[in-house]
């Protein structure tokens, strides 16, 4: 399955959804993550907060490809963006393991491909290598094989990296 | 000189960004001034605050690799506060998380780092401490230590006359140590970013954990885990499967 995730308005949509099996607009109109771990420990995979984030988890779990389009914001993603990966710690269990020699928590939906990140707006050197670092952090945390980062100045070019 | 001190925990009370506030304010000395980041109702007051002072310090958890979004939001507003006022602070955090390994918070120290470089603030440098989660459980077991020996101080007061029950305290001395040692790394880092506060030097970036094996503190957490899924209900409702989205 291949899943979008992005901070763009909704002009973007009709570009996304003949592409993408499923999108996620992060137009921050959803509580930030509360930290209580209820989605591993009281309903597995599920938030307690009864809006538009409270399974998303479950779409970002059974995504094979997940690319996320997002502003820079001081070499990390947009709050709006942030808030939904913040939100989707339920891709994983409470359980842990190690990964890549570190302590990572077990995945709930197994193995994925390809985490994708395409950084629009304004940018430094040492923020794109950020960047990089943290969407390989990212990818190696949720399981993904690889990690793929585009910087593009404007959206013009957009459509193109899809 | 003043140092303000931001608790970005989301949690309401329990947070392990509470304890280690609490730990390097011990070793900051001048006008200290603690607040609490967690929602958007929050920034004014903070904001003001930092008018005046000369470091800040952020106390927060590792989400996701990064910092949780309603600090980076807080951050947007900060950086154009900062710069409209001409403010000249030092920057510093004290970074948490679940994992053993504190250097996993390095790319949130970066974040920080590109953070003061545009809203020209002096990067000061930060702790990374993995086992954040497990270090707050040993403040809370110290509580219970005590507690435990006023117990028994006042059991024996009232059996034998006695308020010095030897065993009740060389039991929690025994105890006291062993905490003091699973902490003794964080402390350590702090005392010494604690200088650095002081002076407004730059402290680096230094990563610390709680002192104990790895694959204890997976058995650990594994176990803690478990428990508290127990508790609430999680273990039943589907705890490890693959859950299906059901909205839409």
């Amino acid at each position: 399955m291949k899943v979008i995730l992005h901070d763009l308005d909704q002009q973007y949509e009709k570009m996304f959804s003949g592409r993408y099996d499923r999108v996620i607009p992060a137009d921050g109109k959803y509580a930030p993550c509360q930290g209580c771990f209820g989605c591993w420990t009281k309903h597995p995979a599920e938030c307690f907060m009864k809006d538009r984030l409270q399974q998303v988890c479950r779409i970002i779990g059974q995504a094979d490809e997940l690319t996320i389009v997002t502003k820079n914001l001081y070499g990390e993603y947009s709050a709006a963006v942030k808030n939904v990966l913040d939100r989707s710690i339920g891709t994983s269990t409470p359980l842990s393991t190690y990964r890549g020699r570190q302590m990572h928590h077990t995945l709930r939906y197994g193995k994925h491909d390809l985490w994708k990140v395409i950084v629009y707006g304004e940018i430094t050197e040492a923020e794109k290598e950020t960047f990089r670092y943290l969407a390989e952090r990212n990818a190696l945390n949720d399981g993904f094989e690889r990690s793929e980062v585009t910087f593009i100045g404007n959206l013009a070019g957009l459509e193109n990296l899809l | 000189m003043k140092t303000v001190f931001i608790n970005c925990s989301p949690k309401k009370r329990f947070c392990a960004s509470a304890y280690f506030l609490f730990l390097q304010r011990l070793f900051v000395s001048g006008q200290k001034v603690s607040e609490k980041l967690r929602t958007p109702g929050d920034h004014a007051r903070i904001l003001e605050q930092l008018r005046d002072a000369q470091a800040v310090v952020f106390c927060l958890p590792l989400y996701v690799d990064g910092l949780p979004s309603h600090v980076l939001r807080f951050l947007e507003e900060m950086e154009l506060f900062c710069r409209k006022n001409n403010l000249k602070l030092s920057v510093y955090c004290v970074a948490n998380n679940g994992f053993i390994e504190g250097r996993q918070n390095e790319p949130l120290m970066q974040i920080f780092e590109h953070f003061c470089t545009r809203a020209g603030l002096s990067w000061g440098g930060g702790v990374g401490i993995g086992g954040g989660v497990m270090l707050n459980v040993t403040r809370i077991l110290f509580i219970v230590d005590i507690a435990l020996l006023v117990l028994n101080t006042v059991l024996s007061a009232v059996n034998t006359g006695s308020f010095f029950p030897r065993d009740a305290w060389i039991s929690f001395g025994r105890n006291a140590l062993l905490l003091l040692y699973f902490n003794l790394g964080v402390l350590f880092y702090l005392a010494r970013m604690g200088g650095h506060i002081r002076k407004g030097t730059f402290s680096g970036k230094k990563y610390t954990r709680i002192l104990i094996p790895s694959f204890v503190f997976i058995l650990f957490a594994d176990i803690f885990f478990v428990i508290i899924s127990i508790f609430e209900g999680g273990i039943f409702r589907g705890w490890l499967s693959r859950k299906e989205y059901t909205g839409e």
